[in-house]
């Protein structure tokens, strides 16, 4: 079913994304955080059952984290991006991996760089960082010349290094 | 029984780079696959947030050291999305040159380690050696062999050096020649019947649901390409075919498809139809310009909009997801790398009931990346 008359039957606004080199539609679509479950089991059944990827956006003006899953349909060759907003100060959505398994692993990285909590993955352990204790590292008032200044000092000079 | 735990990685000869599987055993059969990642985090998605839009294409290539023309390639395509350019014909024919080029080079990387983990020793040497004629090929273009920096927003960054084509064909047939000795040694081997058929079995159902793309993806017996479904550069002018699962054509379609047989014997096919592509793409390629003139590269901005370019690596689907806010650096890239799913969630998955002698020629016949994973 093409991505257009899912939209109509579902009742929702979306706008076109501009593509030069790749050729097909992608369509990008915010929608209801308590209604994208139930959107994208729709999108599953009628052709989209390739999950391409869980991306997180940090719009720390507006106090919102943006989360966009993103399918994809071999019979209609469409792209559709689901886009939903939650807020920054208390970062918090349920697991959707129970739909898609990889969701899980996108899930556990962006609750380690975004500190985004999913309610239902019991697996949100870390993936890439190691024994970190800082702010999670791709939020936007992270600062990394800041952090490895107070980690690891000033860079010391090589020893010896003015000899010879 | 008791079961033991054994560490695949990082300094492991089975691994396909640094990257660790913790693995539960009992005998030797493995029970339960854990990857653990992130000895080679750099954090490139950061890290591009704070370098202008022309700065990042140095930085990019790094997240594949294998195969880093795609990373340049996506960018390329994203960013053009976003400003609205469309780049001249000569550059689409230099990007599908580069790009294929590195699709054979990935395919003997994959293939060499493979044999390398079922013990056909001979294989790896030999396609370390003829990705060096490649890799020559590259420095004559670019002047880097690994890292190319040559894909630009708008076009490529040269045009094609005096006798670069006729070259690039004696390099083609040359690769053509030796796929035969390549085919006596391996694909023809008894040795590699035994270790590959029905070892490592996606199953045929979750496939697409579990994210697996390229050519694990086609050795499932769907024939799905990037090239094909959402195709770019100068793919839609040339002619080829997408070998899947059980269309072998001279080799024959052994067990059940979705093991490492089909998936090894799929990139084995894809080497003849790159060689295929290019030839074309020398007769065809079209004169004029390589790039378009380019914004200062100090005051360029971007008009604030989300874009989705991809392109087919030699693993499977790689994508950018690129965020302007209409400012000179990009407001958030997010790489998506086809090792993401088929390092992590499908390894997890097919692992139990393994062998442990199997468990890295399984690794090595999905072709796992880890920079991609990490980024």
């Amino acid at each position: 079913m093409k991505a257009e008359e899912l939209f109509k039957e579902l009742n929702v606004e979306y706008e076109m994304m501009k593509v030069k080199g790749n050729r097909d539609p992608r369509y990008r679509v915010k929608v209801n955080a308590d209604k994208l479950e139930d959107i994208i089991v729709k999108f599953k059944e009628n052709g989209f059952r390739h999950f391409v990827a869980l991306s997180c956006v940090d719009w720390i003006k507006d106090g919102k984290f943006e989360l966009i899953y993103h399918l994809f349909s071999y019979e209609t060759l469409e792209d559709v991006f689901l886009s939903i907003y939650i807020p920054r100060d208390e970062p918090k959505y349920r697991s959707l991996r129970h739909l898609f398994p990889q969701i899980e692993t996108y899930e556990r990285e962006i609750h380690e760089m975004f500190g985004v909590d999913f309610e239902g993955n019991d697996r949100l352990i870390p993936l890439i960082l190691e024994d970190w204790n800082d702010m999670p590292p791709m939020r936007k008032d992270f600062d990394t010349e800041k952090y490895a200044k107070e980690k690891y000092g000033s860079i010391p000079p090589v020893e010896g290094g003015d000899e010879e | 029984m008791k079961e033991f735990e054994l560490f695949i990685g990082p300094q492991h000869v089975g691994v396909t780079g640094n990257m660790m599987y913790h693995i539960w055993v009992d005998g030797d059969t493995v029970v339960k696959a854990e990857t653990n990642v992130g000895y080679l985090h750099r954090g490139f998605e950061k890290l591009m947030e704070r370098r202008s839009w022309l700065m990042n294409i140095a930085l990019i290539p790094r997240i594949c050291v294998p195969e880093p023309d795609v990373n340049e390639a996506a960018y390329a395509m994203a960013v053009e999305s976003l400003m609205g350019w469309d780049i001249p014909e000569r550059a689409k024919y230099i990007r599908t040159i580069i790009l294929e080029l590195a699709r054979i080079s990935g395919h003997l990387l994959a293939i060499g380690g493979y044999a390398g983990a079922i013990g056909l020793y001979t294989l790896p040497n030999w396609a370390i050696g003829d990705r060096d004629y490649i890799l020559d090929l590259f420095e004559q273009l670019t002047g880097g062999r690994v890292y190319h920096i040559f894909i630009f927003p708008g076009g490529v960054r040269w045009d094609l050096p005096d006798g670069f084509l006729r070259k690039l064909g004696k390099v083609l047939d040359y690769l053509e020649e030796r796929m035969k000795l390549y085919d006596e040694v391996m694909f023809r081997n008894e040795i590699f019947f035994r270790r590959a058929i029905d070892i490592g079995v996606i199953p045929k159902d979750k496939a697409i649901e579990w994210g697996v793309t390229g050519p694990n993806l086609r050795a499932c017996g769907y024939p799905y390409d990037v090239r094909k479904t959402d195709p770019y550069a100068a793919y839609p002018d040339v002619e080829f075919e997408i070998p899947y699962y059980p269309k072998f054509g001279e080799f024959e379609a052994y067990g059940h498809g979705c093991d490492c047989y089909s998936r090894m014997i799929v990139r084995r096919l894809e080497i003849e139809q790159s060689i295929r592509i290019l030839r074309q793409v020398i007769e065809k390629i079209p004169d004029g310009p390589h790039i378009l003139k380019l914004p200062n590269p100090i005051a360029w901005k971007v008009p604030a909009g989300y874009a989705y370019a991809r392109v087919e690596s030699s693993k499977g689907e790689f994508g950018y997801l690129v965020i302007s806010d209409g400012g000179k650096m990009p407001y958030r890239v997010h790489v998506r790398g086809p090792s993401y799913t088929h390092g992590i969630n499908v390894m997890e998955a097919i692992a139990p009931g393994l062998n442990i002698a199997d468990f890295a020629p399984t690794a090595f016949s999905l072709d796992v990346c880890p920079p991609e994973i990490e980024r």
